[in-house]
């Protein structure tokens, strides 16, 4: 167990170094600066740009400029937003919270709903429940969530409802449903079969005990993969459905962050990103091994 | 053996006819608009679909039907009435603005249109004309060409890029294999809109539309190559322990060879069903930076930017369904897409 936090650990830092890096070298080398926008402005001399530039360190090297950031960034401090003129850090956490709402409640709804179905079809072994499944499979895994939140915005403007979350969250929710519902069916399709499940009925177990009990457990596991996974997906839909649907998210602070050149912005929201997902597959890998004992064995050797 | 069964694979027949018909739509855009797609008219802004008549102007019954002309009843609503006074008829092959089919044939015949050119004669509306007063319909129709070309490229370029990564990984030592897989693990677990728009920024936001085909393409194969790489590597892996590639070793086979002749034609099928995962991927990133304003820019119309005048209320609640028809348009192609995929993965078993 110590073994897999400390190898997550490096992993983690791993990846927030190389993607920052990644990111900052990309933002630092094309496009100008933010203080480009300036050039065409009569008022501002050639002798203040350069002032300006050295006042904020934007004439040293890229390298350097990306160990000042990474030392700033460890201690908290992000910089400064050029765009929303606030301290980068605390704005993107808060946004990041209210995504983050969102985004359990969706993987809630998905999930409650998946897990629904597949019981469903594996306890009564209806045929047309198979075939109802695997409509539901296609048609959520084919309908984007750009057009799904236009049909939602739609609906509440007909509807005239002011709060947003749940919207957010069902449009955030369905394209996950494929996901899961997939997975969740042949999980237990799967391990239905095997000897411990015969057992389990010998025994004389009720049909819901087996399968809630017993099949469940080891068709969770890649649930639970998908579900670390999903937190990524989520934090990149959240970019059209919170600007379609006019919250006040992580996506809707990304696209601000777009449209107006935010550079550091745009660092912290990337920092914040990768550091969310790793997160969250960390948690996911821990949460795995909780619900399965032969797991924690091959660990622990 | 294989014949009977690929006859039974609908899923496959249907996808591909699906995407076929979008890709012709996408050739003979200029045939099928009845208008040029930037051709403003200004009189008429975000009218709605013209109403057909299949009478006369005596009442008769007349097998060619006529377009009625409306008249802009209320500005600041945008609402409008009709004008019998006014019509034209409906032609096929009509003429109408110049353009080369296939960028060859100069010609200005389209596949319909309405006689009587005259500035005041009402014109052939099929989805309602947009806030400019743009034909929404030819503008749909030329909308798929970009959205449908860069997509496909992206996705292409992302396989290349993932298969080499991925194939290198799976032959390499294991300290290779680990470095190259943590970078593309890493990759992967990304949000990749999030990341996209990140290099995005990186390049000015306004741009000509070649040069937005080209960057979104590059982007697109730059940040999307990671689960190929990792599904390649696997395949990999799993392949050069059997005993036909240990054979062609022993016969002398040098590495390369090995794996582009005798690995790579025996995991081609399931890559190529990851393409066609990653395909209705990539359309959809073209669509929303399209919509964000960072994609296809104005004029120029992608199935994205079109959906960006559904966002305004106002006009949503004026006429719904037509701002959604390019929501329709990316629906049937990641539906028919994702058909391609479901059935090849099918055949293959």
């Amino acid at each position: 167990m110590l073994r897999l936090l400390v190898r997550k650990l490096v992993q983690g830092v791993l990846l927030i170094l190389i993607s920052s890096a990644v990111t900052f070298a990309l933002l630092s080398n094309a496009g100008g600066d933010a203080l480009t926008a300036l050039q065409d402005n009569p008022q501002v001399s050639r002798q203040t740009l350069d002032e300006l530039r050295r006042v904020y360190g934007l004439d040293r090297p890229v390298f350097e400029r990306y160990v000042l950031w990474l030392g700033h960034a460890v201690r908290g401090d992000l910089g400064n937003s050029l765009y929303f003129r606030t301290p980068v850090a605390p704005l993107v956490a808060t946004r990041f919270g209210s995504t983050l709402l969102v985004s359990l409640a969706a993987i809630a709804v998905s999930l409650g709903l998946s897990a629904l179905l597949a019981f469903v079809a594996v306890r009564f072994r209806w045929r047309w429940m198979a075939a109802v499944n695997d409509v539901v499979v296609l048609f959520s895994a084919s309908t984007p969530r750009l057009v799904l939140s236009l049909v939602a915005l739609t609906i509440i403007v007909r509807l005239s409802v002011s709060d947003t979350f749940v919207t957010a969250a069902i449009v955030l929710a369905i394209p996950l449903v494929s996901l899961f519902l997939a997975q969740l069916v042949d999980g237990l399709d799967a391990s239905m079969k095997q000897d411990y499940i015969r057992l389990a009925r010998a025994k004389g177990l009720s049909e819901n005990v087996v399968i809630l009990r017993h099949a469940s457990r080891s068709a969770l596991n890649p649930v639970l993969t998908l579900v670390g996974l999903c937190l990524g997906a989520l934090l990149a839909g959240s970019v059209l459905v919170e600007t379609i649907l006019g919250r006040q998210g992580m996506g809707s602070l990304m696209v601000a962050a777009v449209r107006n050149r935010d550079i550091p912005l745009v660092m912290g929201i990337v920092l914040f990103a990768s550091a969310a997902v790793w997160l969250a597959n960390s948690l996911a890998e821990v949460m795995q091994i909780v619900n399965d004992k032969r797991l924690r064995d091959t660990e622990a050797k | 053996m294989s014949k009977p069964r690929r006859k039974q694979n609908w899923p496959l027949r249907t996808g591909i006819a699906i995407v076929a018909v979008l890709y012709i739509v996408a050739i003979f855009a200029d045939f099928l608009a009845p208008y040029e797609h930037r051709e403003q008219q200004r009189k008429t802004p975000s009218a709605p679909v013209s109403s057909l008549s299949f009478t006369d102007a005596q009442g008769n019954f007349s097998v060619r039907p006529r377009v009625i002309g409306y008249r802009l009843a209320d500005a600041l609503t945008q609402t409008y009435e009709r004008d019998e006074t006014r019509s034209a008829e409906v032609a096929f092959f009509a003429r109408g603005y110049t353009y080369q089919l296939f960028g060859i044939f100069e010609t200005n015949l389209h596949l319909v249109g309405t006689i009587g050119d005259g500035e005041d004669s009402p014109k052939l509306h099929l989805l309602g004309t947009d806030a400019l007063g743009r034909d929404r319909f030819s503008r749909l129709v030329r909308a798929t060409r970009f959205s449908l070309l860069v997509a496909p490229a992206g996705t292409i370029l992302a396989c290349l890029l993932g298969i080499t990564i991925g194939m290198i990984s799976g032959y390499s030592t294991r300290f290779v294999d680990s470095v190259l897989m943590g970078i593309t693990d890493a990759v992967l677990s990304l949000p990749s809109l999030i990341v996209i728009l990140a290099a995005r920024v990186a390049f000015p936001l306004e741009l000509p539309p070649f040069t937005a085909a080209v960057l979104l393409i590059g982007i697109f194969a730059l940040t999307g190559w990671s689960e190929m790489a990792r599904l390649a590597r696997g395949l990999v892996k799993e392949t050069l322990a059997m005993d036909y590639i240990l054979a062609a070793k022993a016969t002398g086979v040098k590495p390369l060879r090995t794996m582009t002749h005798h690995v790579l034609p025996n995991i081609a099928s399931p890559l190529l069903t990851q393409a066609m995962l990653i395909l209705p991927a990539f359309l959809l990133a073209e669509a929303a930076l399209s919509f964000l304003g960072v994609g296809l820019q104005e004029p120029e119309p992608s199935l994205g930017n079109m959906l960006s005048a559904a966002a305004d209320i106002a006009q949503l609640k004026l006429q719904p369904l037509l701002l959604l028809a390019p929501a329709l348009v990316i629906v049937a192609y990641v539906f028919g897409v994702r058909l391609i995929g479901n059935g090849l993965k099918k055949d293959d078993r």
